[in-house]
């Protein structure tokens, strides 16, 4: 209950810049005043023409996946110039999270791979984390379609999950008051949950999805996910046109894998989120096809769509570059560059599902390298150019 | 590992350009196709000669995009200010601007006196229409040019849509006239981020803002605000701040304390031309104007060099840097490189110089002496395993 509190406080620009430079106190307003709404419109870096983009690699495949990504946008003409940001994994400091904020804020775009907190201290956040919520990017898109020609469970799957990105489990408030007995928070607040379903319903009215299924288990917790449940329900009730139900987790997770097609777009909270994209991920040929999109009210941060870093993989020259270069596809239409993103986009596709150039993951035998070369070469063989 | 990871792609980059080390000149046929980053698309780009020694400039820029084989096309317009019948329309011209998002423009002669009354210039209605809000010059020491510094590498970022150039004067009592200096916060903020995003984008250290705030406390002092909240946001570079007067008298003695300058409207052209000075003269100086969403590439000192018209002798290197500075722009880096280099060498070797550098050659033996020296440019050497 103690989340419903609202602490409301101006913040003036000089505020908030103060706030740039100390990301721990700021996530801790974030956290503990989660309705306050954070904006500083810092106009977005678009020189001549040309995006400025914030690039952090990450750990694990990161790296390499950002130098395909730069080479392919070379060869396409791709109009953005990277400023590349690299956060130390083993660091108990947060300087160089603070510096990646401050430059995302700047910019207003970023493309990222999934960032490492190695320190298991308490007072060390999760990158991933502390960079959503200090951007306040409230909601995560991704977009599950298949690839035709890879081998997967289920065919012709298209399902958009919209997802809540700052709070419900991933509050990170935990505690053990008494010996032996950890207390978890699970935070769900109207605000977001408006957010999120107003955002849902807009997106879905613009890109003409026909369907928007809420998932929860307001069965058991019938406060945080009632309200989550309750708040879908009344915005739906504002979009006659499109059509809503819901479903409970466990029975969603069942339905996924045995009839996805019924779904279109689902929204839900945090966690369940996590679960059902990386079970639609798992469907449609694994985590190195999909890409997620993060935003907020001023900022838009793309990653590959499930979260993992592949520190296994990492320098044998076999990640599936593809989710990197989708997530760099969906920032160039962001950014409205439409053209360098379908030259991109179709030059995958052809790569993909014509010449099945599969790395190993798919089941090919194809090296990372052998993925890049080709998908170069359709963009220099295609005819409609930018 | 991320070594490795992070040089295959150059690898494979440089399979595809494999015959790099052979000159242009046996090879300029077959060659072009595997030199373009994208070959097949061609970028057209706006092209306005300007007055004075303008168009003999542009002459020479398409003779040595012609001899590269480059893959851009130029779109001309005749846009003039003293000659206003022949002008194409302004429109026309910002349309066609807009478009392609490039321009490559020589400098247009601004008349003492208006015959209408208007007050701005058509220089500044170009800007105004397209908002090029941000001029940047690239002050660079040159090779074979004898000054009295070397080695000043400096950016002078310039806010030109509004300060002293809003063209709002009047005289309101008999003999009084006033003109107005307009300062506003979001362009102050923008102009500032622009410097700063330029700073980081270009590995650059340190900012300095020049400003009068000491006399002009709320106008100027709007200014150098605006760029101190900006600061704050790149922890990464230094911030400087210097009043106009000591920043001119610190330009002429110890250049090379100054890396990104950034500056309201008057205090840049000042500094522009003073800097342009220090390094050869308007001639061989490049500059930009930046809008969100599109570039005009032009000589970084004003002049029209209007006495010169016709005579041969006019310095190209200039306007070569620009198209070099385009080239970049337009995702074609490597053919910016080969003319950069080629006009370097030039310059270093000495047998070739125009007369406002010291030399006795004309123009159309410069550009043919930058032709002559085109070459691709070397590659960076293989990673090795």
């Amino acid at each position: 209950m103690a989340a419903r509190i609202m602490r409301k406080s101006p913040f003036s620009l000089g505020q908030l810049l103060q706030r740039g430079q100390s990301t721990m106190s700021a996530f801790e307003i974030q956290h503990k005043t989660p309705l306050i709404r954070k904006s500083s419109p810092i106009p977005v870096a678009l020189y001549g023409g040309r995006n400025a983009v914030s690039m952090l690699p990450g750990g694990g495949i990161g790296p390499e996946l950002m130098n395909y990504v730069r080479e392919v946008f070379k060869y396409a003409g791709a109009p953005v110039d990277f400023e590349v940001i690299d956060i130390d994994p083993k660091s108990d400091e947060n300087a160089g999270l603070d510096y990646a904020i401050t430059s995302i804020k700047r910019n207003g775009v970023a493309i990222k791979g999934n960032i490492e907190t190695k320190s298991e201290s308490a007072g060390v956040l999760s990158r991933n984390v502390a960079i959503r919520n200090e951007l306040d990017l409230y909601v995560n898109i991704l977009h599950c379609k298949s690839y035709l020609g890879v081998p997967a469970r289920q065919k012709d799957i298209d399902i958009v999950i919209i997802r809540q990105n700052t709070e419900g489990e991933y509050a990170m408030l935990e505690h053990e008051s008494v010996d032996g007995v950890v207390e978890s928070m699970k935070i769900v607040t109207e605000t977001n949950s408006v957010r999120v379903a107003r955002f849902a319903f807009e997106w879905a009215k613009r890109n003409g999805r026909k369907k928007i299924t809420t998932i929860h288990k307001a069965n058991i917790m019938k406060l945080s996910d009632g309200l989550f449940l309750d708040t879908s329900k009344k915005i739906a009730a504002e979009y006659p046109e499109i059509e809503h139900n819901d479903m409970i987790i466990d029975n969603c997770c069942m339905q996924l894998v045995s009839k996805p097609h019924q779904f279109d777009v689902m929204i839900m909270t945090n966690l369940y989120g996590s679960i059902v994209s990386n079970v639609v991920c798992g469907l449609i040929g694994g985590a190195g096809l999909l890409s997620g999109r993060n935003y907020g009210d001023h900022y838009a941060v793309f990653e590959p769509g499930t979260r993992n870093t592949g520190t296994a993989i990492s320098g044998k020259n076999i990640a599936n570059p593809i989710a990197m270069l989708s997530a760099s596809i969906e920032m160039l239409k962001h950014l409205g560059h439409f053209q360098h993103a379908n030259l991109i986009q179709r030059a995958i596709e052809k790569t993909i599902c014509e010449d099945k150039i599969h790395t190993p993951d798919l089941g090919g035998t194809a090296k990372s390298t052998d993925v890049i070369q080709r998908i170069i070469d359709h963009i220099l063989q295609a005819d409609i150019r930018p | 590992m991320s070594l490795v990871s992070r040089n295959v792609p150059r690898l494979l980059f440089q399979a595809l350009q494999s015959s790099s080390s052979r000159s242009i000149h046996n090879s300029i046929a077959n060659n072009t196709a595997d030199l373009a980053e994208r070959p097949n698309a061609r970028t057209t780009c706006t092209l306005i000669p300007g007055d004075g020694v303008g168009p003999e400039l542009i002459y020479s820029v398409q003779e040595v995009f012609k001899a590269a084989g480059i893959p851009v096309d130029f779109e001309s317009y005749f846009f003039s200010e003293v000659n206003p019948t022949l002008s194409a329309p302004l429109q026309v011209v910002a349309k066609s601007i807009e478009r392609n998002r490039v321009c490559l423009k020589g400098i247009l002669a601004t008349p003492d006196y208006s015959h209408t009354g208007e007050l701005q210039t058509l220089n500044m209605k170009l800007r105004n229409s397209l908002d090029l809000y941000a001029n940047v010059v690239h002050v660079k020491s040159l090779p074979g040019i004898k000054c009295r510094h070397s080695n000043i590498d400096c950016i002078i970022i310039r806010e030109q849509t509004e300060g002293e150039y809003s063209a709002l004067e009047y005289e309101g009592v008999k003999g009084v006239v006033e003109c107005l200096k307009i300062v506003t916060k979001t362009k102050s903020q923008r102009i500032a981020k622009f410097a700063f995003d330029y700073a980081t984008k270009n590995n650059r250290k340190k900012v300095t803002a020049v400003h009068k705030a000491n006399i002009m406390k709320l106008g100027d002092g709007l200014f150098l605000k605006s760029c101190e909240e900006m600061a704050k946001l790149y922890p990464k570079i230094e911030f400087e701040k210097m009043i106009v007067d000591n920043c001119t008298m610190q330009m002429v003695s110890h250049p090379h304390q100054f890396d990104v300058m950034v500056t309201p409207n008057l205090y840049g052209n000042i500094v522009d031309n003073l800097a342009s000075g220090l390094v050869g003269g308007a001639g061989v100086v490049a500059g930009a104007s930046y809008s969100a969403n599109c570039v005009v590439f032009e000589p970084g000192a004003r002049h029209t060099y209007s006495e010169a018209v016709g005579k041969n002798v006019a310095n190209p290197t200039a306007m070569l840097l620009c198209s070099a500075k385009l080239l970049r722009h337009v995702n074609l880096p490597m053919y910016g490189e080969m003319i950069r280099n080629a006009v370097e060498k030039v310059l270093n070797d000495g047998k070739v110089k125009t007369k406002d550098v010291g030399g006795q050659s004309s123009t159309q033996e410069f550009t043919y002496a930058v032709i002559h020296n085109l070459q691709i440019p070397p590659q960076p050497p293989l990673p090795t395993y």
